[in-house]
């Protein structure tokens, strides 16, 4: 849980990010209360301002330590090469994919395809066979546990209908 | 009184002839509590055909032992691989994992297991004893006096500040701006929506833990083949009981922490709209400020895993008081307990003691079994459990989104909270990599659209006069210990600093 942060140089472009999407994020907030009743407004300004002004002071010591040079605008602290190499660039890929799949392909197949696909990429292609039978185990017991025991209403498409039916008729 | 003992002495033992139900439920209970959006509320509802079926005495203790050990469980995976369970699980991580990620994972489940069972049955056995006094606390908890119990839990991000004060405020208040996206509570004005209807209803907590936790965590573990280094995955090559039984002595050798933070957990249990986030966030906070070592917190420190398990297990038992003595459910469980019961034709009440003792001493009685058997076997697979930490990260990693991402999906069955976590996801990946804590956020998303509740409700009905906030005899006596706790931990600081210079010099 402790965060991870280089100690050693100070890739302030990557630690402006948060603060950042925390200013833009609250000026838009306040766009959206300005003519509200005062109810909607009280706490999201004392919040925001707040906010704003702790955002406002981490500019000025970033600015303060890019002066005195001991800092650079780099993201080198949230994307390097490093990132393809290990496969982070491809997961991120791959977990986008599966969000946009899952509602066609449903549960089971799309998280079969989802952990193969990741794995081979995280593993570089490595023991293909072993990473298709983890990936087939953990999406059939998914689907036995939460779709066939439990019937909860995850998404469900070809597969799990195709199941149903072998299982109502049999 | 001879009556009630009688009573409860017969409701044990046939409680005890139940282990047949109670078994099989521990561990339902542990895999619904592991998988977040797979509480236990959402189980009982799942299987709402199955309970309706049962007897009431088994549809009773199953619903109970469900509770107990999904509350338990949450911790699980947020000891071995940083992802609460539960939004009262939130707090387990902060020393929890560290533990795990040196290879600690087993001595972290076994302190887990048994604050978590201890502070449980504790807090079951002071619940039942003090039931009437314990009902009356909801009715003296207002809005002012709720505002300052959450700041009590606020206060935590104070303390994750200390390590780095501007990125733990910048995490901490973005945390509250986000919470307080959807409509207002008084005239329902939609407000940093940008537009999604989804989102009028705040940002949904299982989404968001999913992301700020799960997901970037995922995306961070594989640098790393493995969560635990090298060194720790040689010293767990040779599986042994002394970890757990080092980890149980750990957690007994603090018996008294245990104590007082369960107690911190049923207070806040009994108080109807609170929950477990509160309770493990409030517990935390006071166990670190009154520690004697509290830069020892956040690194794998035992009572840092013993305050927030055994507080969100005090809270177990204490949202039942109100449920069985004033009918009014404490938590979303408690409601739907209540339903099954109604069902069953039994009234909750002043009158259920009365009028049906076995079903109001048994609910009780179910708890304090079920964490006795939780003890004797959830305890001795700790060694097995922490295994996971051995899965290398290629396989781990995908396996945590994909089941996660859906367990975001459950709560609400909304395609658009898989994406919302998803987003999380990239959030908290950005502020692990650059310093911010996900926790601080996390405070702040679970806390901030209560604290904002409570306010604007003082505030409406004081026509917007904020001295409200100092206008109860409670609250005020609540203001000067939050004041206390933040003070007096600097002052014994300090005063153990003098003295520590004196003794060097």
């Amino acid at each position: 849980m402790r965060p991870d942060t280089d100690k050693d140089t100070r890739h302030l472009g990557g630690e402006l990010v948060i603060p950042a999407f925390a200013v833009l994020f609250t000026l838009y907030f306040f766009s959206s209360i300005w003519n509200s009743p005062w109810t909607a407004k009280v706490s999201a300004f004392l919040v925001g301002g707040v906010l704003i002004l702790v955002c406002s002071i981490f500019f000025i010591k970033v600015a303060v330590t890019l002066v005195r040079g001991e800092g650079s605008l780099s993201f080198a602290n949230l994307f390097t090469l490093a990132d393809i190499r290990t496969g982070r660039i491809g997961l991120l890929a791959t977990t986008v994919g599966y969000c946009v799949f899952i509602d066609r392909l449903g549960f089971t197949l799309t998280t079969f395809l989802f952990l193969s696909i990741s794995m081979l990429i995280l593993g570089q292609g490595k023991r293909p066979g072993l990473i298709v039978l983890t990936s087939g185990t953990m999406a059939l017991g998914g689907w036995a546990v939460f779709i066939w025991a439990f019937d909860t209403r995850f998404p469900r498409g070809w597969f799990e209908t195709a199941m149903q039916m072998v299982l109502g008729n049999g | 009184m001879g009556d009630t003992t009688t009573i409860l002495i017969e409701v044990f033992f046939e409680t005890m002839s139940y282990w047949w139900v109670i078994l099989p439920t521990i561990f339902l209970g542990l895999v619904v509590g592991g998988i977040p959006g797979f509480s236990a509320a959402n189980t009982i509802i799942i299987l709402m055909p199955l309970t309706l079926s049962m007897s009431l005495e088994v549809g009773l203790i199953f619903m109970v032992a469900l509770y107990c050990a999904s509350r338990m469980g949450a911790g699980i995976p947020a000891i071995l691989v940083n992802i609460p369970g539960t939004a009262g699980a939130a707090a387990t991580p902060l020393d929890g994992y560290p533990m795990a990620q040196a290879g600690r994972g087993q001595q972290a489940l076994a302190i887990s297991f048994v604050a978590s069972c201890l502070g449980g049955l504790l807090t079951t056995i002071v619940a039942l004893m003090t039931m009437p006094v314990l009902a009356r606390v909801g009715f003296y908890m207002h809005s002012v006096e709720m505002i300052v119990v959450m700041l009590f839990g606020i206060s935590l991000i104070a303390s994750i500040a200390a390590q780095d004060m501007l990125k733990g405020l910048i995490a901490g208040f973005l945390g509250l701006m986000i919470g307080s996206i959807g409509t207002d509570v008084v005239y329902a004005t939609p407000r940093g929506t940008f537009g999604f209807l989804e989102l009028y209803d705040g940002i949904p907590l299982i989404p968001a833990l999913v992301g700020l936790f799960a997901v970037s965590e995922a995306f961070v573990i594989i640098e790393k083949k493995l969560i635990i280094t090298e060194k720790a995955k040689a010293a767990m090559a040779t599986p042994n009981w002394h970890a757990t039984f080092e980890g149980a002595g750990l957690a007994l050798s603090r018996w008294w922490h245990i104590v007082w933070t369960s107690l911190i957990g049923l207070i806040i249990g009994v108080i109807p709209g609170a929950g477990a986030s509160i309770a493990s966030f409030v517990a935390y906070q006071q166990s670190r400020s009154f520690s004697k070592t509290p830069e020892l917190y956040g690194t794998g420190h035992a009572e840092g895993l013993i305050a927030p398990e055994s507080a969100n297990n005090g809270v177990t038992s204490g949202t039942l008081v109100p449920l069985l003595v004033l009918g009014i459910p404490g938590g979303a469980t408690a409601a739907i307990m209540l339903v099954v019961m109604q069902y069953h034709g039994v009234s909750f009440g002043p009158s259920l003691f009365e009028d049906s003792p076995k079903v109001g001493y048994g609910m009780f009685m179910a708890m304090a079994v079920s964490y006795l058997f939780m003890l004797l076997t959830i305890l001795p697979l700790s060694r097995y459990m922490s295994r996971v930490t051995t899965i290398p990260t290629i396989y781990l990693a995908p396996m945590i989104i994909s089941f996660t991402l859906v367990g975001a999906f459950v709560p609400r069955e909304y395609m658009f909270d898989m994406y919302l976590a998803l987003a999380f996801g990239v959030l908290g990946y950005i502020a692990r990599r650059t310093g911010y804590h996900v926790a601080a956020i996390l405070i702040g998303v679970i806390l901030g659209p209560l604290l904002e509740k409570y306010f604007l409700w003082s505030l409406k009905k004081s026509d917007g006069d904020i001295m409200v906030l100092f206008s109860s005899n409670i609250g005020n006596v609540l203001w000067v210990c939050l004041v206390l706790s933040l003070v007096l931990p600097i002052v014994f600081g300090r005063i153990r600093r003098n003295k520590a210079r004196m003794v060097t010099q």
